[in-house]
């Protein structure tokens, strides 16, 4: 075999190899199968009022009010700090300032207290994958960790994943009176709109709380 | 909640100077569903609504309540983790077949804030029935107030899913109004000083359980959480992997050929 045979094979054997890992990597980077889109759900139902007494009204375990710090999923290899959010002045919620930082909605209830706590984390931001880029490929029964202020650590569990278009967002699916420690986790998805720079449709991971540990 | 917002006001000023979203105050909204006391018949749901800027809203509607009178209704309970909660007909200790407020208060705890229509929240106004919301003359009930936070005894917003809303008057006569002849005369009023005030005017008839909890204030429309920028890498690493495999596989091609082509020509 030739010295110049033996350096294109080297090359060749070279590029195959590059070539295969960057189409391995490009697999990776590939958006997330997705959940189809849901239509928004009717007016909550609401169960008749029964006997007074001493039964509760609730379900499951509730924990006292305290602010999320910190948040974690095994199956998504996440484990973020979280910080508040409020509204941006025309009502809508305001998102995290970098790709890895998990925000909590913080006129909402806090997780593992009664009601819907929200999370919300980008799917990619400038350039970077977000800490929710792989949101969509939750399960149900998977569990979220949610540290809080008060050393408690609540633990959820995965209960449904939605796709809603953005301009028929359901919030009262959402936002709305739950009765008991439930977690909502947002992130963007669906086809993105080049014209307006936001991706059409909301990803939404619905959970509820299962046990807390401190 | 002053020494809460003081600790908060470090963190938050921090938020401010890393130019990150500020965090508020937690704000929710705590539904309340009425549920009858007394076999009243009446029925209702609440909400109460702490707001960001520390206040309380309150509002309630309920139904089959003593048309064209005044229903004494209060926020019973207490921030010291006390369990209360509504009483059944087993509370009825003296056996006149009612639940008074006397017999209630060991279940739903003392009263904590008074609803009233204006004016002072305390429990001094407790049965300032002129100031108590009326029901129309289909016995329905309609009560909106915001009260300050300064007004608001020190833990109610964080205790707001462990108060009970109480709202009293029953008809036990069945004759739509409340007088002496129903149930004789209220021992509470008579303890507080007031006379001749009918049993039936303070008996509770709506005792409301907390039965959910909502976000406080709804954001607007989507959530904004991404911009798109990953979103074709895939495309480029798969573009560039299925380039340098077509380059791989042309040397192959070119430097076979060319071996051939010696082989011959060394033949």
């Amino acid at each position: 075999m030739t010295r110049s045979r033996k350096v294109a094979l080297v090359a060749a054997a070279v590029l195959a190899i590059a070539g295969a890992i960057a189409i391995v990597v490009g697999r990776h980077d590939e958006p997330v199968a997705e959940p189809p889109r849901t239509a928004p759900p009717g007016p909550p139902f609401s169960a008749p009022a029964t006997r007074s007494g001493t039964d509760v009204l609730t379900t499951g375990r509730l924990l006292p009010t305290s602010e999320p710090t910190r948040v974690r999923i095994p199956a998504l290899h996440v484990d973020e700090a979280v910080i508040g959010l409020g509204q941006n002045p025309d009502g809508s919620m305001q998102v995290p300032t970098d790709a890895h930082t998990v925000g909590w909605y913080t006129k909402a209830p806090t997780p593992g207290s009664l009601g819907p706590a929200v999370l919300a984390g980008h799917v990619n931001y400038r350039g970077a994958d977000g800490t929710f880029a792989r949101l969509a490929m939750l399960r149900p029964g998977d569990r979220i960790m949610v540290a809080r202020q008060d050393g408690v650590t609540a633990t959820f569990a995965v209960n449904r994943l939605d796709r809603y278009p953005k301009d028929q967002f359901p919030a009262d699916a959402v936002y709305g009176a739950i009765d008991h420690a439930g977690l909502r986790l947002i992130t963007c998805g669906g086809d993105f709109d080049d014209r307006s720079g936001h991706y059409l449709d909301n990803i939404v991971a619905y959970a509820s709380l299962v046990t807390a540990d401190r | 909640m002053r020494i809460r917002r003081t600790l908060l006001a470090v963190p938050a000023a921090a938020a401010l100077l890393l130019a990150t979203p500020t965090a508020a105050l937690a704000d929710e909204s705590v539904h309340v569903k009425l549920l009858e006391l007394n076999n009243s018949g009446a029925s209702g749901n609440a909400t109460l609504t702490a707001t960001s800027g520390g206040d309380l809203r309150i509002s309630i509607r309920s139904t089959g309540l003593v048309p064209n009178s005044p229903h004494a209704q209060h926020l019973h309970g207490s921030t010291t983790g006390m369990d209360f909660h509504c009483p059944d007909m087993s509370a009825d200790t003296n056996g006149n077949g009612y639940v008074s407020t006397e017999e209630g208060m060991p279940a739903y705890g003392d009263i904590f804030v008074s609803l009233t229509t204006k004016g002072d929240t305390s429990k001094a106004s407790g049965l300032a029935v002129d100031r108590m919301p009326t029901a129309d003359p289909e016995g329905n009930l309609r009560y909106d107030r915001t009260i300050a936070g300064a007004d608001l005894p020190p833990g109610t917003i964080e205790h707001l899913k462990d108060l009970h809303i109480v709202e009293h008057g029953v008809d036990a006569n069945d004759n739509d109004k409340y007088d002496l002849a129903g149930l004789g005369e209220s021992t509470l009023a008579k303890s507080a000083g007031l006379s001749g005030i009918p049993e039936e005017a303070t008996d509770p008839a709506l005792c409301g359980m907390v039965s959910g909890a909502a976000a406080g204030s709804v954001p607007v429309g989507g959530v904004a959480t991404g911009d798109g920028s990953t979103r074709d890498e895939a495309t480029v690493w798969y573009g560039a992997g299925g380039l340098a495999l077509l380059a791989a596989l042309g040397i192959v091609v070119v430097t076979r050929r060319r071996s051939y082509v010696l082989n011959r020509v060394q033949r």
